[in-house]
C-alpha cells in the first residue's frame, strides 16, 4: 500500500526506539510505521490487515499505547518507544501470554495473534487481574476472522493468573 | 511534511502556504482519505508534536477540551466527572482502543462527517469551537462551524484549537446512544445525544437539545422542531408520544448500504427515548413513567 502526495518523497530523519534498540534512519514522508517496521527493520511479526484502521491486526505499542501502525506515518513515531511482538519472548522462552495462547489453542490461522498478544500485554501491564469483560474490551479493536474470541479470552485470563504467580 | 516547532510557527506557515495543505494530528482519518484519493495534499503539516493542545480543563463553569486531546485521554480525564460521563459513553463505543488512543477531539470535529461519534454530543451540549490564525481568533457555535459533509467553516490560515461548552449543572444531564452492527469498530447506523435541563420543582422541561447523526444532510444535525414541542412541558406519557410523532415527522435520515431509512428512523426514535429516559433517571433518581 503506497500513500502518495506531492512532497511524499521528501526525506526526514527518524530517530526512535524499537524493542529497546535505538534506530536512526531516513524515511520518506509517505512511509507508514508499519512499512518501516516490516520492510526496513525486517520485523515481520507485525502483520498488515485492512490498512484502513478497521481490523487492528497491525497494532503495536507506541509509548505504551496500542496504536494501528498502518495509520501512523513513520515520521510521527519520532522519539517514541515502539514495542512489537518480537519483544515478547522467543520460541525457547515464550512470554506467559504466548504459553497460555498455545495451551488454550487460541491461535487458529494466527494472523491476528501478534496484535491480540500485544493488546493483552498492554492490558495486563495496567491491570494484572482483569475481568472477562475488561479482557474483551481490551481486544475489542482487533478482529479475529476465525472468530476464536472465547479461547483468546480464556488464554488471557490464564496468563494473568500465571503472571500473578497463582 | 512540515513539522512546526510551535503554534506561532504553525500559524505563520499556514498563512504563507494556503493551498494544498492538509493538517494531520494522529492520522486515523486523513491517512485513509489519502489512500482513497479523497484528498490530494501538496504538503502535510504534522500537528502531533504540539502537546500544549492536549488538555481538558474546567474554568469557572466552562469545560475546555484542547483539539489534540485523544478520545482515550478525554475519557480518562479527571475533569470528566460522573455528570459528564456522556464522554465516557462515547469513548467506549468509539472505534477500538487503538483508535481511541490516536483519534483526537479536534480531528473528529474537523472531519465533519456523520460517522464522527463525538459530534452529536457536542451539538447537544451546544459547544463552541475556538479558531486561531496569525491575525487573531474567533469563537463559533459548532452548528455554524459544521457547514456540510467534510465541510467546515475554517479558513486556510486557521486552525481549530479547542472546543468549549457550559458544564452540566445539577438540573442538566446528557446521554449518548449508538446502534451499529457491533459494539466496537463500527460506524453507527444511527446515534443520538440528548441534553436535558429539567425544572425539578415543576418537573417541566426547561431546555432540551436533541442531535442525531446519519441524517440526510450527511452531517449530524439537531432536531429543533422536536425540541420546541418538548420545551416547557412535563415528561408525561402523552407528551412523549407527541414528541415521538414530532420526531418521526422531522427526521430525514439517509438510506445507504448499511440500513434503510425506515429502519434508521425507527431506531432513532428508540434511541431518543432511551437517551431522554436516562437523562431523566440521572436527574430525578427514578425511571421515566
Amino acid at each position: 500500500m503506497q500513500l502518495w502526495w506531492d512532497e511524499a518523497l521528501s526525506k526526514h530523519l527518524l530517530k526512535f526506539n524499537v524493542n529497546g534498540k535505538d534506530h536512526a534512519l531516513v524515511v520518506e514522508s509517505h512511509e507508514r510505521l508499519l512499512d518501516v517496521l516490516r520492510d526496513r527493520l525486517k520485523l515481520k511479526g507485525t502483520k498488515e490487515g485492512c490498512s484502513t484502521g478497521d481490523c487492528g491486526i497491525c497494532a503495536v505499542l507506541m509509548d505504551g499505547k496500542l496504536v494501528n501502525s498502518c495509520l501512523v506515518l513513520a515520521i510521527q513515531a519520532r522519539n517514541k518507544k515502539i514495542t512489537t511482538i518480537e519483544a515478547l519472548g522467543t520460541a525457547e522462552k515464550p512470554h506467559p501470554l504466548q504459553t497460555a495462547f498455545v495451551k488454550w489453542n487460541a491461535c487458529q490461522c494466527g494472523f491476528c495473534i501478534p496484535a491480540m498478544i500485544l493488546a493483552s500485554k498492554n492490558l495486563l501491564d495496567k491491570n494484572p487481574k482483569p475481568t472477562d469483560e475488561e479482557i474483551k474490551v481490551a481486544i475489542s479493536g482487533i478482529l479475529c476472522r476465525c472468530t476464536g474470541y472465547q479461547k483468546i479470552v480464556d488464554a488471557v485470563r490464564t496468563a494473568a493468573s500465571e503472571m500473578r504467580g497463582e | 511534511m512540515y513539522v512546526p516547532s510551535d503554534l506561532t510557527d504553525l500559524l505563520e506557515y499556514l498563512d504563507t502556504n494556503q493551498s494544498g495543505v492538509n493538517l494531520i494530528a494522529n492520522g486515523s482519518d486523513l491517512i485513509n482519505r489519502i489512500q482513497r484519493r479523497e484528498v490530494t495534499p501538496r504538503v502535510i503539516v504534522d500537528l502531533s508534536g504540539l502537546s500544549e493542545f492536549n488538555y481538558v480543563r474546567k474554568e469557572e463553569k466552562t469545560i475546555k477540551i484542547g483539539a489534540l486531546t485523544t478520545i482515550a485521554d478525554l475519557a480518562s480525564s479527571p475533569v470528566i466527572d460522573s455528570r459528564h460521563s456522556v464522554f465516557r459513553e462515547v469513548a467506549t463505543k468509539f472505534g477500538g482502543p487503538s483508535i481511541q488512543n490516536v483519534a483526537t477531539v479536534g480531528g473528529n470535529i474537523c472531519a465533519a462527517s456523520s460517522s464522527e461519534d463525538l459530534l452529536p454530543v457536542l451539538l447537544a451540549l451546544d459547544a463552541k469551537v475556538r479558531l486561531k490564525s496569525k491575525f487573531g481568533e474567533r469563537l463559533l457555535g459548532i452548528e455554524e462551524f459544521l457547514k456540510g459533509k467534510r465541510l467546515v467553516e475554517l479558513k486556510a490560515n486557521e486552525i481549530l484549537v479547542e472546543t468549549i461548552f457550559q458544564e452540566l449543572d445539577e438540573s442538566s444531564a446528557c446521554a449518548f446512544e449508538k446502534v451499529g452492527m457491533r459494539n466496537s469498530l463500527i460506524i453507527a447506523f444511527v446515534s443520538t445525544a440528548v441534553c436535558l435541563r429539567l425544572d425539578k420543582r415543576s418537573g417541566r422541561v426547561d431546555d432540551v437539545r436533541i442531535a442525531f447523526n446519519r441524517v440526510a444532510g450527511k452531517i449530524p444535525e439537531r432536531a429543533k422542531r422536536t425540541e420546541d414541542t418538548l420545551r416547557g412541558k412535563p415528561l408525561t406519557m402523552q407528551v412523549l408520544e407527541e414528541t415521538k410523532s414530532a420526531l418521526r415527522r422531522e427526521l430525514r435520515l439517509s438510506s445507504d448500504f448499511r440500513v434503510s431509512e425506515e429502519y434508521r428512523s425507527e431506531v432513532a426514535v428508540v434511541l431518543f427515548m432511551r437517551s431522554i429516559a436516562r437523562c431523566y433517571a440521572t436527574l430525578v433518581g427514578r425511571s421515566l413513567v
